[in-house]
């Protein structure tokens, strides 16, 4: 799990605690937490415990991903269960908590008739900043976002790239230990998601800020976070680190030109563990397990020595997408058996 | 020559500010409060938006003050001018203050839910209850603003005018502290009715239109059916509005009023008590009436 930078940040007693990345107590703890809507079951029984990391919440339209983060902030009693974010209780330290914990709503809703300035130093103001501290945040969160030049403009001029990132400015401007993105990078072209992303990844590794973002798009998920929380119809999935999958550990699938038995003699002689392709379309395919990043000068070595053409190299190892896929599967199956 | 003066002209450097944390004080939820009555103020009087905005609330606080000026103005100049008394003067500005209140009031709620500003606010430091309060007592200081000052200002024009003029304040201090209470009370009424229409309607305009018409249309309703029916239970028809019943108020406080005794509001003589009574009551059905009307739907 990639460190961000150690912070300060008041906690619950008072106290001013410098508070590193690493063995920092969890920023969100539930036990049991469950929301129904009438018969409608939104989050069912959720045990979790999220490390300060970028954290991101995955889960299919509908899954309970927005319930999960309108009741981690306190907005949404839950049916049943207790919870802690950043430290405060989410059932009785509603209002101290949002003091200490940014949100990003996914819905578009920016006043039309204010200023980027007005708006995000209100914001601040609303979050319990003294008013000259909070015009002076709202312009340097204004700044970190990119809107600098345009704080003075109305927001009514701006395009949905720029409203995305007053909204993240809001979000941010009192310098929460957590902040909550929902969907994000919604409603964007191209280039205004990747500067979105871009701008999510710098406030955990820059600001230091920990991130909860919510998306059902698996790449944003797996680019930018390093801990995965996956939801499907209100129940959890999995929780789990990020880093490990697919890049230190696992399996390469290697396609070349050449002498195949060679190849794999070779990589063999180095310490790795080689077989065939199974399938019939991948009979030639080699499969190379390896426990260390060296696999890849070994591959390498090993096709220059018999000047062999590398035609393909790709990870067989288990994605995001993988586990989603797999565990979402296996979690509805298990389900229609006990049904 | 120093090292300044050998930079050249062109010369610039870009650096990166960075990210700084924030480690100053926090002031909790009565702060957070605070800044969200004192921020829907100055939106409401188009502050920090174009003059247009501004136009409106600026041309009825002239309608409710320029009337005072020509009165002590006239009064100190002309022998035989006479200023008018406070029922008269609540009477007149009755329309101004209703147009008033349905300027700030849809300004207050419907721009936020049109807008889709609700999620914002709800996650910052403050609840759904602190939000309607808040809108709540930005109404009323604005409305104040138009019903309490004014009429001071009246107070203290008929009492310069006087030949004694310290006297004179002496004598009618007590008429300082009701015109100021009738004031604030037309001020929380209104401002409550204000917020319960635009509480229920979205389209700012739609809200603006129903204020002032719905009050209009209550009052001669109230007068026409009090004036058709014969009947001893006509006199209840004056709590089909509040402006009849604020009339009333005024009225019972200052009983040499210049209003005509075939008025509903001398006829129909229910207590002063009864009428603080049933406007207490309007004031307690609408907040929790807009109370509702904010409270989570889930």
């Amino acid at each position: 799990m990639t460190m961000a930078p150690a912070r300060t940040s008041a906690q619950p007693n008072g106290q001013v605690a410098r508070t590193p990345a690493d063995g920092a107590p969890p920023i969100i703890e539930t036990r049991g937490l469950r929301k129904a809507y009438g018969g409608v079951v939104a989050l069912d029984g959720l045990d979790l415990i999220v490390p300060r990391a970028s954290v991101g919440l995955l889960g299919a339209n509908g899954a309970g991903k927005t319930t999960l983060i309108r009741t981690l902030l306190g907005l949404s009693k839950p049916t049943k269960g207790t919870g802690r974010v950043v430290g405060y209780d989410i059932l009785t330290q509603g209002t101290q908590l949002r003091q200490h914990v940014g949100y990003m709503p996914e819905a578009e809703g920016l006043p039309s008739g204010t200023t980027a300035a007005d708006f995000v130093g209100h914001m601040a103001e609303m979050s319990g900043l003294p008013a000259r501290a909070a015009r002076q945040r709202a312009a340097d969160v204004l700044y970190q976002v990119g809107l600098a030049e345009e704080r003075y403009r109305l927001i009514k001029g701006f395009s949905t790239g720029m409203r995305q990132r007053v909204k993240l400015a809001t979000a941010i401007v009192h310098d929460p230990d957590l902040v909550f993105l929902d969907e994000p990078t919604a409603g964007l072209d191209p280039q205004g998601r990747e500067e979105m992303l871009e701008l999510v990844e710098r406030i955990y590794r820059t600001m230091g800020i920990a991130v909860v973002f919510s998306s059902h798009i698996l790449e944003d998920i797996e680019r930018i976070c390093d801990y995965v929380v996956i939801l499907d119809n209100g129940r959890l999935v999995t929780s789990q680190p990020l880093a490990g999958i697919g890049d230190v550990q696992g399996t390469l699938v290697v396609q070349i030109e050449g002498d195949l038995a060679a190849f794999s003699s070779l990589l063999v002689e180095r310490g790795y563990q080689v077989e065939r392709g199974k399938d019939d379309m991948a009979l030639n395919d080699l499969i190379v397990h390896f426990t260390d990043d060296e696999v890849y000068d070994a591959i390498r070595d090993a096709a220059v020595r018999l000047n062999a053409s590398l035609r393909s190299l790709r990870s067989g190892s288990r994605t995001l997408e993988d586990i989603y896929l797999g565990d979402v599967g296996a979690m509805r199956e298990a389900q229609d058996v006990v049904s | 020559m120093s090292s300044a003066s050998a930079i050249p002209a062109t010369y610039g450097e870009v650096f990166d500010r960075g990210y700084a944390h924030y480690d100053g004080r926090r002031q909790g939820r009565l702060a957070a409060w605070w800044a969200l009555t004192a921020y829907s103020m100055k939106r409401a009087m188009g502050i920090r938006k174009p003059w247009t905005a501004k136009v409106v609330p600026f041309c009825l606080y002239l309608s409710a003050v320029i009337p005072v000026v020509v009165m002590v103005g006239a009064a100190a100049l002309l022998p035989r001018a006479e200023i008018a008394g406070y029922p008269r003067y609540f009477d007149g500005i009755a329309l101004v203050t209703w147009i008033f209140i349905a300027t700030v009031a849809p300004e207050m709620l419907c721009v936020d839910r049109r807008e889709h500003t609700l999620p914002f606010y709800f996650s910052r430091a403050i609840t759904r209850s602190d939000y309607v309060l808040a809108k709540l007592a930005a109404t009323v200081l604005l409305t104040m603003t138009l019903t309490v000052i004014p009429v001071i200002l009246l107070w203290l024009g008929r009492q310069l005018v006087a030949n004694d003029p310290g006297h004179a304040m002496r004598t009618h201090l007590d008429d300082l502290g009701k015109v100021m209470l009738i004031g604030v009370m037309l001020a929380i009424v209104g401002g409550v009715a204000g917020l319960v229409v635009a509480s229920a309607i979205d389209r700012k305009a739609v809200a603006v239109a129903v204020i002032v018409a719905g009050e209009l249309t209550l009052t001669a309703i109230a007068h026409f059916s009090f004036v058709a029916v014969h009947a001893d239970w006509r006199r209840y028809f004056i709590f089909l509005s509040a402006n009849n019943v604020f009339s009333a108020v005024v009225h019972r406080f200052f009983p040499a009023s210049t209003l005509d005794e075939t008025f509903m509001e001398i006829q129909a003589s229910f207590s002063l008590q009864t009428y603080l009574l049933y406007l207490l009551a309007l004031v307690a059905i609408g907040v929790l009436f807009v109370r509702w009307r904010y409270l989570p739907r889930e």
